[in-house]
């Protein structure tokens, strides 16, 4: 947030100044500021359009309206289907999803957090990029590659179907993002704090405990809410690793269809239940979704 | 004690990924040369999973794996560059003094946390032929119905099309991101020379966005390798086959039907390979930005 208002406002001043010496006609500025509004439409378009779905009834959902009241008579059918009457499925799925993401958030970050502190704090024989590159090459690995050992591991394991079992592979693939976020943020960090911690004779561990991660706060959110929307949204190893005790909410949304055919005011309904959690959540870590998305690569 | 505590803080996250990401790939380098089924014992076969796979044993080769493995060149190439060319396009627009920047910002880089899934649900939603919004709009403009799920080209473009309105704010977000860090001055300064727009972008903004353009551009290739969510709820691979993305047809060949996952690794091997080369690209331009 910082930054942006830090690099928006003076530039801002600038070009305003600039509209107003050198062009007179202001309507260059209304064309941009249409364009930015458009493609804003488009992004949250398909979701308003699911939304507007999810109210109607069958009958309603193949005619093309999108104004409720107006257009058509909207319905609480679909979501008193999926959270009344066929509710449990949807319950136990969507606990399944949250302690399995919870898990796998806790986790990730823990391990993150050391090894970002670490990378970013010392110097290692083996060299720090190298150890970097280590930590991301699961995010580089096209996922499809390791599921069969993870099959094959987890069957002599007793690992299928279970929760430790999903925190675990999620653990795995959302590490990445905890070790980079967090070795950006502790990089930035003035070392005179910690050097004053250690002079005063505190033990790295305690500077890191005491000094460190309680300033690292901001830094342990956004970490946690990203590792927590991609622990959410992964579908293909839940699909191949879970059945019935521990198949988390994608796994519903994937096989709407081929219960009752696509009903698109039922699928629109659990769109809408899977997308929201970690669409909202997104809000919260705006300025962290550079650096968190492309891995301290670009400053945001 | 100082030397030795720096390894403590780093060694849980190094025995993670040995033990759930180097381990895991070992495995599946000797699975690749097996002729292992659900079931069945795997002996070894050296090499020949790939030989058939590439059509070096003297038979065709796997066309399927050529086909899928097209398609999915298809959608990387076409869904990079087309998110490379919008991201940087509303980047540049929202690099402007424009009101509620912030907001409209959140809401576009909104498509980027939704599940792949859903997202393909979303688009069988948006695509439906007789009456999605898409078709709706394009009656109204007099170009007629397209038959997204039943022709093979409008399907393999709904699916490209849906990853790049997942994909583009990605692109854009970093890329707006580079363009504020571009000091003023340059622009002031260079404005005493010319007036265009264009000119000015092709000489300062450019420029000075390309690493940030090539972190993208290497992050989206190895991101797009991977599709295979939209595909599996957008098109089911269909009509035919002919949406089937190379990670869908590994899941075919390995976790459906006879499991063969001798095959599947060996396949996975291949597209491992690819993989590998883009991150080293990736490595090694940044490594001094992470030493």
């Amino acid at each position: 947030m910082s930054t942006v208002a830090k690099m928006s406002n003076p530039s801002s001043q600038t070009m305003v100044a600039e509209a107003g010496k050198k062009r007179p006609f202001r309507w260059g500025r209304a064309v941009l500021l249409i364009l930015a509004l458009f493609w804003t439409f488009i992004a949250i378009a398909p979701f308003l359009f699911a939304l507007t779905t999810s109210f109607k009834t069958q009958l309603d959902s193949i005619d093309g309206t999108v104004i409720p009241w107006l257009q058509y008579q909207p319905t609480t059918l679909n979501w008193q289907q999926e959270f009344g009457s066929g509710g449990a499925e949807t319950f136990k799925t969507l606990r399944s999803s949250a302690l399995i993401s919870l898990g796998a958030t806790l986790l990730a970050t823990f391990l993150g957090t050391l090894a970002g502190y670490g990378l970013a704090r010392f110097k290692y024989g083996i060299g720090n990029a190298n150890l970097v590159s280590w930590f991301l090459s699961q995010r580089f690995l096209p996922p499809i590659a390791t599921v069969i050992p993870f099959v094959l591991l987890f069957r002599d394991l007793k690992l299928l179907d279970t929760l430790h079992g999903m925190i675990m592979v999620n653990t795995t693939f959302t590490l990445p993002f905890a070790v980079l976020i967090m070795r950006d943020y502790f990089a930035d960090f003035p070392s005179e704090l910690r050097d004053a911690a250690l002079v005063d004779g505190a033990s790295e561990f305690v500077t890191f405990w005491r000094v460190a991660l309680p300033l690292a706060t901001p830094a342990l959110v956004a970490s946690a809410i990203i590792c927590f929307a991609f622990s959410w949204n992964e579908y293909l190893f839940a699909s191949i690793l879970t059945n019935r005790d521990w198949k988390p909410y994608p796994m519903m949304v994937a096989g709407t269809d081929s219960v009752r055919g696509i009903m698109f005011n039922f699928v629109s309904t659990r769109m809408i239940i899977a997308v929201a959690l970690p669409v909202l959540l997104s809000l919260l870590v705006q300025r962290y979704i550079v650096r968190g998305l492309t891995f301290g690569a670009v400053k945001g | 004690m100082k030397s030795r505590a720096k390894y403590y803080f780093l060694m849980p996250g190094v025995i993670w990924v040995l033990l759930f990401t180097l381990f895991p790939l070992v495995y599946s380098l000797y699975l690749s040369m097996t002729d292992f089924r659900m079931g069945r014992d795997p002996s070894f076969i050296g090499l020949q999973n790939y030989a058939e796979i590439l059509g070096l044993d003297g038979g065709g080769g796997d066309t399927k794996a050529l086909e899928t493995a097209g398609f999915t060149l298809f959608i990387v190439l076409g869904s990079t560059a087309l998110t490379l060319f919008l991201g940087t396009f509303m980047a540049w627009i929202f690099n402007h003094d424009l009101p509620f920047l912030r907001e409209m910002r959140a809401v576009i880089t909104m498509p980027l946390f939704a599940a792949p899934v859903a997202v393909g649900f979303l688009g069988v939603v948006i695509f439906n032929e007789t009456n999605g919004p898409i078709n709706n709009i394009f009656q109204g403009l007099g170009m007629g119905r397209v038959n997204w799920f039943i022709e093979p080209w409008p399907a393999r473009f709904a699916i490209m099309i849906t990853d790049v309105w997942q994909w583009a704010p990605f692109v854009f977000i970093v890329v707006l991101a580079a363009m504020q860090g571009i000091p003023d001055d340059l622009y002031e300064s260079a404005r005493l020379d010319t007036k265009s727009n264009w000119v000015l972008f092709r000489k300062i903004t450019l420029p000075m966005i390309a690493p940030a353009l090539g972190t993208v551009f290497l992050l989206r290739l190895v991101e797009t390798i991977k599709i295979l969510d939209i595909p599996t709820t957008l098109t089911r691979g269909g009509p035919g086959s002919v949406t089937q993305s190379y990670a869908f047809y590994i899941r075919e060949v390995g976790l459906r039907g006879s499991f063969q996952l001798g095959d599947a690794s060996a396949l996975s091997y291949l597209v491992l390979i690819v993989a590998i080369i883009i991150s080293s690209i990736y490595f090694w331009r940044m490594r001094a930005r992470y030493e």
